[in-house]
């Protein structure tokens, strides 16, 4: 009886206040997609490092003929050179930072580069000499990129000693940047979303003030008087929370379709990632709508 | 069942208190008058009876309890205990009459079943059998107080507290109204009565507490709207005002 009671003074407060819980909803609804979107940046972003990192290596270019580096004064990398590089590589010191490397000869590179770019004419005007042989290392822990640097950058025949990891770590930094923007944009939404919800719950209580006047002289209690506004502000909030959560869903399933056929070797998250996002989101749309209601009712409803 | 123990009320402490030292008992079952001028403190009672306000000294006891000692969380159950009727009515105007007492024990959480029982009964009691379906305006005044009591007495309450129930209303409609209330007190509910009609209080002749800037002036049984006993120090106006009434008063006395 209780319940069914509290429900039907829910349903006469939402009807009676429409255009401002409208307005609650899509505030709350745009919000809560910045959070959102910030979040799920994040996780495309993990997600990212965690499929290239794997990929990436350190690459220990040697010098070649049309080397200009200062380790390269002496000319080409030579035999002994080389052999003496692939020692150290082998060398205790080195080897427990790595799980295994390669030596790509100029011919194999030229090999890959002819791959890599065989829809262009760069291809025609690139010679197997101007490529640089190299070490490709894969290594145990990626951060440990500075040991491999400084140990072979200075020795004789080494032209530069690159980290693939450094051209993504440019992207990540601007998605960084990117949902940085976005968590600023949803706080200040989120600001708007709360004195929105404020605002709404003062007229509500203003306009059942006679309700709640003969429930307190009937002697109700703070709950059942309170309850009913309390979750006026909850049920708009995270249906509001409902729209931003579909809205990401819908992100990510053009992520997954039209994009990733356009970015092969990007990997995406996935829809099902949304369900990380989305309880997150309710519980705090339906969080701040609470407590924001409570506080409100605690001024401007006497009990 | 109302206990006030040197009670004092101050709203404004640059102003003369609301309630100035009050003492005063009411019994169970009694039906007592609180007649003033508009001023005088007899809101302040009743507000205080409510805990809607705290006496600023002193204490007030209902039902046996002392209502300074009540916790916030539970002066529901107080007001459970107690139905207030006022002036103006305050009925749920989206409502019909049947909705408008039920509301009063849907929110303490009666069962559907009871409501049913109750809801009727208590509407035949105030006299309002088969207008449950009306909607307030669809009722006079005097209807709609009697709607208003009903939902003050739904609950079975100890005490009915009544703010110038007949203000709004004319004088025959009012007599009818203090049938009701006459009824409810006859059933064992403690009715405390604010008002300025003077006839009803002449008709009725019940316990009469007066009271003037906050002071109780005078408390008597089975008494008048104004004094039968003149009072030291009351002033000439009063009495010269008064003195018709003190003459008929002595005339049916004798």
């Amino acid at each position: 009886m209780r319940l069914a009671f509290i429900l039907g003074e829910i349903g006469s407060g939402l009807r009676r206040n429409l255009s401002m819980v409208v307005s609650v909803i899509l505030v709350t609804f745009v919000s809560l997609t910045f959070v959102g979107a910030a979040g799920m940046l994040q996780m495309q972003i993990n997600q990212m490092k965690g499929y290239w990192y794997d990929k990436v290596q350190v690459a220990i270019f040697l010098c070649n003929e049309s080397s200009t580096a200062a380790g390269c004064a002496s000319g080409a990398v030579t035999d002994e050179q080389r052999e003496n590089l692939g020692k150290m590589l082998e060398s205790p010191a080195v080897k427990q930072y790595i799980s295994d490397f390669q030596f790509e000869s100029q011919a194999e590179a030229f090999q890959h580069f002819k791959e890599q770019f065989s829809n262009s004419p760069i291809v025609d005007s690139v010679t197997q000499d101007q490529l640089p042989a190299s070490f490709r290392i894969n290594m145990k822990d990626p951060e440990k990129y500075q040991i491999i640097s400084e140990t072979f950058s200075s020795q004789p025949g080494v032209e530069t000693v690159s980290d693939q990891r450094q051209v993504l770590e440019r992207i990540f930094v601007w998605m960084n940047g990117a949902s940085v923007v976005a968590m600023g944009i949803a706080g200040v939404m989120i600001v708007c979303a709360v004195l929105l919800i404020t605002t709404t719950i003062r007229l509500s209580a203003f306009s059942r003030r006679r309700e709640t006047g003969i429930m307190r002289l009937v002697g109700a209690s703070k709950t059942v008087i309170q309850l009913p506004f309390i979750l006026e502000g909850v049920i708009a909030a995270v249906i509001g929370a409902l729209l931003a959560s579909g809205t990401l869903w819908l992100v990510t399933l053009w992520l997954n379709g039209d994009l990733s056929r356009q970015f092969l070797n990007t990997p995406f998250i996935s829809s099902a990632q949304v369900l990380v996002v989305a309880p997150v989101l309710i519980a705090l749309g339906g969080g701040l709508a609470g407590i924001a209601s409570l506080l409100t009712l605690r001024r401007y409803l006497k009990v | 069942m109302i206990r006030f123990e040197n009670v004092t009320k101050v709203y404004d402490p640059n102003a003369r208190p609301a309630l100035d030292d009050v003492s005063l008992e009411i019994e169970r079952g009694e039906f007592t008058f609180l007649v003033g001028a508009s001023g005088s403190g007899k809101s302040t009672f009743l507000r205080l009876i409510l805990k809607e306000d705290r006496a600023t000294s002193g204490s007030v006891y209902v039902a046996g309890q002392n209502v300074a000692n009540i916790s916030s969380w539970r002066v529901p159950r107080l007001r459970r205990g107690i139905g207030v009727v006022f002036q103006d009515f305050r009925l749920l105007p989206q409502k019909n009459v049947f909705a408008n007492v039920a509301f009063a024990m849907q929110v303490i959480g009666k069962s559907r079943s009871i409501i049913k029982e109750t809801v009727p009964e208590v509407l035949k009691t105030v006299g309002l059998e088969g207008k449950e379906k009306r909607m307030p305006h669809e009722l006079s005044g005097g209807e709609q107080q009697r709607v208003a009591i009903a939902r003050a007495v739904v609950n079975r309450p100890g005490i009915l507290l009544a703010d110038e129930p007949t203000g709004n209303l004319d004088p025959i409609t009012s007599m009818g109204i203090m049938g009701v209330l006459d009824k409810i007190n006859q059933n064992g509910t403690t009715v405390v009565m604010a008002t300025h009609d003077d006839d009803i209080v002449n008709e009725m002749r019940k316990r009469v507490v007066e009271l003037r800037n906050g002071k109780v002036v005078r408390d008597e049984a089975k008494a008048l709207y104004t004094s039968m006993i003149p009072v030291v120090g009351e002033s000439r106006r009063l009495k010269d005002a008064s003195g018709e009434e003190l003459d008929r008063a002595a005339g049916v006395q004798q």
